[in-house]
């Protein structure tokens, strides 16, 4: 019995031993048990440290554009469908745009008039800008060039943004520095400095932007992270892109000598880049021009099939299509038949014309133009780019200029810089690849018509037409009633009230008020 | 079918049991003494058994003491035992809890069998903006010390839709059989939670599983009902044409209100049979549906060693649109003494739940990510919606879940010294496999496999020391550890286009090689759906917790009880700098009865008691640790998970989910609570009276902000709630004669919240459609005051020339006649005003027993007072223009659009085409009085027990009983069940109906 206890009472000592043990060992452990990292997010001490980063910096800001154009499909809500030649038949937030009608109160109109996905790309390239250097000097393998490049396409893409959100919005605030957690609240700045700063920010983009990547360009030697150049052909900007969308800038500014000699900078140099020509099938077939990527995509943004990156929404297919190109009976937009036939004109056009009993002569433009609804089917890449109608899956890269766009643009400025000669030279060369071999143009008519009724007809449904009609009405000054919205500043869009509840420097469009 | 052939089984195993009981018993004279000892023993276990609703501080500080006195006394009267609870036939922990204790409020937004539930204890302690907010208010439960596991919200990160949550979307408590639980206590304040460390900052839940015991014991526990098919009023396409044709004829002069609108030819075509036909849907629908659950336990051994296993099985029919669920269940409880100080026990609860789920069209789109056209909704004739229902059993939507709980410990009883260390272990996995044919999506076949699981693993030490000086001084210290570790992880794929619909999974190539013996390109590439159209997702949170507490209780001459526990709890998921939270825990107790009234035979029992303290509260997501940070997703609206750019991942800031900075200290809630007991009149009448104060501090909040710097909203700590309220409990033994009785008992609880602060001492901040402001409360809706109609232009006021203009667009006649409330001639977001309580302010339970002979009924009602609910089934109805005929989700129309619920009749004919929504939810005109009454239970039941014996059946007891649940309810609401609304108090109409179940049960045990 004594020795039972005995025993009990050194079992106790060794289990009282274990647990103390047990206690520290639980201690010491704590700190390291604690201490793990997510596997969700990427800390900031994770960050910027290897080539990879970098890469999957550059290529966020990337991603963040095309996210922001295809939001909504906001890139032809703001384009194609403000001009209200399209119509929707169910659609009332698109019945409101179209209208003019901005401070309706549908989720989509909201989310159009609130910058903040523009100005995520402008924080990411700031960000970019700012803390690339630290990936310079920690890895090796990130090569001057290739930040040199880098730079570049975030400057590039950050002046781009400003560009397009001033188009948007006229006035908006202005940042070029992220600010990381000293976050400040801006005013608007005028847009009118902020192009002119864009326009410095692109020409010095532009000066280090390769023409090609990963093809032996002088200003980008060897193979851009590791991938040849088929990855990247059409997907990043190039020098080219970079005087295109200089172009436009400048156009918008209404500079339009500069234009002439972005455009003409474009023109010399277009097929260093491996850009092409579209003929009309290429430019509507379902797996041409605007499938997938390729270098001939000037600048735009790609959702690749073979990549998984297609998406049921944020392709302008989503809007336009219905039966019989995809199993949708009624389509968010439509153009009326009355509508496309005047502006489609033009005997043979490719495009979309009628032969002398009225019927169309091909469907690239529109389907079912004697229904109910003509389809507007220009862009419709379907899945990997075939006609399969049961499944409304896109793949359409976003496109935001090609070299027609910057032809024609060129053809404006040379116009509006009185080289009738010179203008008409551009608009046909584009006209011509349409099919349209016996243009006449007398001289009583005004080039800029012909230009601006080309780029409808060329452009359409690529996010232009709202821009264009701005531009040509400036040049033109005979619509009083679009003139007035011009100088009442009623061609912006209004800044969302979320937007001025939260930052009380920020003041309405006072066309919105 | 399969019920009976259960019974038969059990019934089976229970004879047999009995025989070779009686033939033991034979055995022996020494055997059957201590047979009958042990019964004698088993019989008293059995009473103590039935603790409960007590109130906390009892649990611990006082709970050795006090259990001897006040509680056990009353135990009959005050508890809820869940014995009587195991009576309705429920499927979850919360419809169990509701009702029953003050203070603890229970969601239960559909009648679904195993749909999520949710609960909070003495108000939500954070505005519930999302699933995430509502998932970090809830209490915890522990089963036998476990803390249970739920599933994390994070898959919502990649949800479009918050409906439901990707994967089985299963109610984590549906495993729980109550037949097995000894013991629920509902444990509200600081003194009773400290213990169990920051997870219990939302309350606790303690439930304790049936012990073993020496004796050999079998219970059978069992029901079977009926729940039955509720009765709806059906419409078809003529009765909703006529409802929109009255708008057509006030605002239209053609029919037509404009040149390019397009009317749905589903409601047009007066002739078509398949909308205008007979409405009779809801045959196919709506069914009486069968529910039963069976539970047997045996449990046996030595007073060295003893166990207790049970098996059960239950079977829950939805008795709408097929929804079933099914659970098997196994228990094993283990005693071990091999020494007389040492005690092995273990314990392992496994589970299986297979759920049938609702067919909504809503959430079967947002799964699977696509809306086809829905020009035409399902039909409300019976025949095509048959065509349908055949369609949809072409494919599955299978939902499995597996839990398994269960915990080893091995305590060390040296006496006064205390020991014991606990491994814990909670898995809970649910599978998703969904199949969807072709003919359901235009063509497209649809696959999809998820499976998650979430993960705990904890290793707890405690040890206890108690001591007395000179008699009257009792100590008690306490040092606990434990180190938790938690896993969530989900891995997602799905698919559209199979080959056909025959292969019904997503394969994959599994050959690495070629047979030549070169690398297979296609190795793990889907073989069956195109492998771009394959989508996979994987989501992985970890969150480790360590901590440590020391407590000490004090009593003296069990007068005075004080206590003390200081806490320091780690967390992986607070910020490096802010790891570590210290907390402490004071409370104390004062009997009056034993100090003053000692004498007194009217005051049988007068405590007084009072805790405060602070308890650190947890991040449920690991990326605040980070500070800023990078995340993968680049989406945009529509395509959320978008991969990355030319298929390489891409890094950016947060910007859709929000800035987050250094220096997010740990949020944390003080809470004070002071209450007593009373036990009056011979201790037949028993009062419980608690006031509380919550007050939730730093807690993390979305604050819109930062927009040109790309940030949705920069997350920011500093936001404070208050939760204030009283819980009161009332139970009085009424009549106490030996063949009649009557006990009744009142629960409720007061709850009020306000918002008392916001980060960056900002006074208010609008959070998508709702204002926080501070000083109000964070429950109210935000809405526009309607007061009628423009029935004409000119009663539309002019402003400086121009009419009166909501947000920039000007009104007109049609348009919803909205207060000016600032006064400033325009009506905009100022012009809103907080109005209505989504949580209710008054909720409890009213209890009453009556007891005659060997018969017993039960009435049980339930109530909410002074909620609110938004009616926007009703407004979405009326709001046809904006939801008709796209392929979106607002254009989706459910079987159920064809029942007409609610009073058409109440609301303004208003002008739908205009632009400023005219039935827009953001205002007042469907804001509905959600108060209500609800008899819930009704049961009478005849225990058996005495005459069983008289025939010589040896049992400990027997009883039959019958039951009626859910019987009416009675509220101002005019719409379906005003409980079936979601958590942020909007009726869209998506709940499944709460039956009204009859069923008819035996309890027994031998």
């Amino acid at each position: 019995m004594k020795n039972d206890h005995k025993n009990h009472v050194v079992k106790m000592k060794k289990t009282l031993c274990i647990v103390l043990i047990l206690f520290s060992a639980a201690i010491t452990s704590c700190n390291k048990t604690l201490d793990i990292d997510s596997t969700r997010v990427v800390g900031e001490k994770n960050m910027w440290n290897k080539l990879e980063d970098a890469r999957a910096g550059i290529l966020g800001v990337y991603a963040l554009t095309r996210a922001a154009l295809s939001d909504n499909d906001s890139h032809w809500l703001y384009g194609d469908v403000r001009t209200g030649e399209f119509i929707s038949p169910n659609r009332q937030d698109l019945k409101a745009i179209s209208s003019n009608q901005l401070n309706a109160s549908y989720p989509t109109v909201e989310a159009l008039s609130d910058w903040t996905r523009f100005y995520a790309i402008i924080n990411a390239a700031n960000i970019f800008l700012e803390r690339v250097g630290d990936v310079k000097a920690a890895d090796k393998r990130y090569t001057e060039n290739n930040m040199i490049v880098d730079v570049a396409q975030a400057r590039f893409l950050r002046a781009f943004t400003y560009f397009y959100i001033v188009r948007i919005w006229g006035d908006v605030p202005f940042i070029t520095a992220s600010h990381d957690g000293k976050f400040e609240n801006q005013p608007r700045e005028s847009g009118d400095k902020i192009l002119i700063w864009a326009q410095q920010e692109m020409l010095k983009a532009a000066a280090d932007l390769p023409f090609v990547y990963s093809n032996n360009d002088v200003q980008q030697p060897g193979n851009y992270y590791n991938e040849d150049a088929t990855r990247w052909g059409g997907a990043l900007a190039t020098k080219n892109t970079a005087y295109a969308v200089l172009a436009h800038l400048a156009a918008w500014q209404g500079n339009y000598t500069e234009v002439a000699t972005y455009t003409k900078f474009v023109e010399d140099n277009y097929g260093k880049s491996g850009i092409n020509f579209q003929s009309t099938e290429d430019l509507t077939k379902s797996n041409g021009f605007f499938f997938n990527k390729n270098t001939s995509q000037m600048f735009g943004f790609n959702s690749d099939w073979g990549h998984v990156e297609g998406s049921v929404a944020g392709h302008l297919e989503e809007l336009t299509l219905a039966e019989p190109v995809v199993n949708k009976k009624v389509p968010d937009i439509y153009m009326p038949k009355d509508t496309i036939l005047k502006i489609f004109n033009l005997p043979k056009d490719e495009r979309f014309s009628i032969d002398t009993l009225g019927q169309p002569r091909s469907e690239r433009y529109f389907t079912n133009i004697n229904g109910k609804y003509p389809i507007f089917s220009k862009i419709k890449v379907i899945q990997g780019g075939v006609s399969d109608p049961t499944f409304r899956y896109f793949t359409s890269a976003l496109i935001f200029t090609r070299i027609e766009d910057v032809v024609l643009l060129r053809a404006e400025a040379l116009a509006v810089l009185g080289d009738v000669n010179g203008a008409l030279n551009e608009t046909v060369s584009v006209i011509f690849r349409r099919g349209i071999t016996d243009i006449t143009f007398d001289s009583n008519q005004d080039i800029i018509d012909l230009i601006f009724q080309e780029r409808h007809r060329e452009l359409l449904g690529e996010g232009q037409r709202w821009y264009d009609l701005v531009r040509y009405n400036k040049i033109k000054q005979n619509n009083p009633a679009f003139l007035k919205l011009i100088n009442s500043k009623g061609i912006y869009w209004p800044v969302s009230r979320k937007l001025i509840a939260q930052n009380n420097l920020l003041t309405q469009n006072p066309f919105w008020k | 079918m399969r019920y009976l052939w259960l019974c038969f089984v059990v019934f089976a195993a229970i004879t047999t049991n009995a025989l070779t009981c009686l033939a033991k018993e034979n055995e022996g004279k020494k055997s059957k003494v201590n047979k009958v000892k042990r019964a004698a023993l088993h019989n008293k276990s059995f009473i103590r058994r039935d603790t409960t609703a007590k109130d906390t501080l009892l649990k611990d500080s006082m709970n050795i003491i006090i259990r001897h006195t006040l509680y056990n006394k009353l135990s009959d009267s005050v508890t809820k035992k869940p014995y009587d609870l195991s009576k309705f036939p429920a499927v979850s922990l919360q419809q169990l809890l509701k009702g029953q204790f003050a203070g603890l409020y229970v969601q239960e937004p559909s009648g679904e069998p195993g749909s999520v539930q949710n609960m909070f204890m003495h108000g939500a302690p954070m505005p519930l903006l999302s699933q995430r907010d509502v998932y970090q208010s809830q209490p915890l439960v522990v089963l036998d010390g476990i803390p249970l596991v739920t599933e994390h919200p994070f898959a919502y990160d990649i949800q479009l839709y918050d409906y439901t949550r990707m994967g089985t979307a299963t109610n984590p408590f549906a495993h729980i059989d109550m037949n097995n639980i000894a013991s629920i206590e509902v444990l509200k304040d600081l003194s009773a939670t400290a213990v169990y460390g920051p997870r219990a900052v939302n309350g606790v839940i303690v439930l304790t599983s049936k012990k073993p015991v020496s004796a050999k014991s079998i219970t059978f526990d069992s029901y079977i009902g009926l729940a039955q098919r509720p009765g709806v009023t059906t419409i078809n396409g003529k009765y909703e044409n006529a409802f929109r044709q009255r708008f057509y004829d006030l605002y239209t002069t053609n029919g037509r209100y404009s040149d390019d609108e397009n009317y749905p030819i589903y409601l047009s075509d007066s002739l078509n049979n398949v909308y205008s036909g007979k409405s009779d849907w809801s045959d196919l629908y709506y069914r009486n549906a069968v529910v039963y659950g069976i539970n047997f336990g045996i449990s046996g051994g030595t007073d060295r060693a003893n166990f207790r296993f049970s098996l059960g099985d239950l079977k829950n029919n939805g008795v709408a649109d097929g929804t079933v669920l099914n659970r098997y269940s196994a228990m094993f409880n283990i005693n071990m003494k091999p020494i007389k100080w040492l005690l092995f026990s273990a314990m392992v609860n496994a589970n299986r739940l297979d759920r049938q789920r609702n067919k909504y069209l809503r959430d079967r789109f947002a799964q699977i990510n696509y809306f086809p056209d829905l020009s035409a909704p399902l039909p409300p004739n019976k025949e095509y919606y048959a065509d349908y229902l055949t369609q949809y059993k072409k494919g599955f939507d299978n939902n499995k879940i597996n839990i398994v709980d269960g915990y080893a410990k091995i305590g060390l009883d040296l006496g006064k010294f205390k020991f014991t260390t606990t491994f814990n272990v909670d898995y809970n996995e649910g599978y998703r496999d969904v199949f969807y044919a072709r003919t359901l999506l235009q063509g497209n076949s649809y696959a999809s496999n998820y499976f998650g699981y979430s993960q705990r693993i904890m290793a707890d030490n405690m040890a206890s020391y108690d001591l007395t000086i000179n008699k009257v001084n009792n100590f008690h210290f306490e040092l606990g550890q434990s180190t938790q570790w938690d896993t969530y992880k989900y891995s997602n794929a799905y698919a559209y286009k199979g080959v056909n619909d025959y292969i019904k999974i997503d394969l994959l190539d599994s050959n690495p090689k070629n047979p030549d013996g070169s690398d297979n390109g296609n190795y793990l590439n889907p073989t069956a759906f195109p492998r771009e159209l394959t989508f996979r997702f994987l989501d992985k949170i970890r969150h480790n917790l360590v901590s440590f507490y020391a407590k000490t209780d004090y009593s003296f001459k069990e007068k005075y009880f004080l206590s003390a526990t200081v806490r320091a709890d780690g967390s992986s998921n607070a910020q490096p700098t802010s790891r570590w939270f210290y907390s402490p825990v004071l409370s104390a107790a004062w009997s009056i009865k034993k100090e003053l009234l000692d004498n007194s035979t009217i005051i049988n029992d007068l405590i007084l008691r009072a805790s405060a303290g602070r308890l650190g509260r947890l991040n449920a997501f690991d990326n605040y640790a980070q500070g800023p940070q990078y995340t993968a997703s680049v989406g945009y609206t529509g395509n959320l998970t978008v991969p990355g750019y030319n298929a390489f991942g891409v890094l950016t800031r947060p910007y859709s989910t929000g800035w987050v900075g250094y220096g997010i200290p740990w949020s944390y809630s003080d809470q004070l609570n002071i209450g007593t007991d009373a036990g009056l009149l011979n201790n037949r009448l028993h009062l419980s009276v608690d006031w509380y104060l919550k007050q939730e501090k730093n807690l993390l909040i979305g604050i819109p902000a930062f927009a040109e710097y790309g940030y949705k909203q920069s997350i920011e700590s500093g936001m404070a709630v208050n939760n204030t309220g009283i819980d009161v409990s009332i139970s009085a033994d009424i009549i106490r004669n030996t063949n009649f009785g009557w006990t009744s008992s009142l629960n409720l609880n007061h709850n009020s919240n306000k918002l008392k602060a916001l980060p960056r001492g900002l006074d208010q901040i609008i959070v998508n459609n709702k204002l926080l402001k501070v000083g109000s409360p964070v429950d109210q809706y935000w809405l526009l005051i309607n007061d009628g109609i423009y029935k004409s232009e000119n009663e539309v006021p002019i402003v400086n020339g121009q009419p009166l203009k909501y947000n920039g667009i000007a009104l007109h006649a049609g348009d919803p006649r909205w207060r000016d409330i600032n006064g400033d001639n325009v009506i905009d977001n100022n012009d809103k005003v907080l109005k209505g309580h989504s949580l209710p302010k008054i909720s409890g339970g009213y209890d009453n027993n009556f007891r005659y002979g060997n018969w017993n009924l039960n009435i049980n009602l339930y109530f909410n007072l002074g909620r609110d609910l938004i009616h926007q089934e009703m407004a979405n109805r009326f709001d046809f223009i904006n939801r008709e005929g796209n392929s979106d989700v607002n254009s989706v129309k459910e079987i159920t659009f064809w029942e007409k619920r609610g009073d058409y009749n109440k609301y303004p004919l208003y002008n739908p085409w205009s632009t400023v929504i005219p039935y827009r939810v953001d205002q007042d005109l469907f804001l509905e009085n959600a108060s209500f009454l609800k008899l819930r239970t009704v049961s009478i039941g005849y225990d058996l027990t005495k005459a069983m014996r008289a025939k010589k059946i040896k049992l400990t007891r027997f009883y039959v009983y019958a039951t009626a649940n859910n019987v009416f309810t009675i509220t101002p609401y005019t719409g379906q069940d005003p409980e079936l609304v979601s958590y942020d108090g909007y009726d869209t109409g998506y709940g499944l109906p709460i039956p009204r179940t009859y069923t008819l049960g035996v309890k027994m045990e031998l």
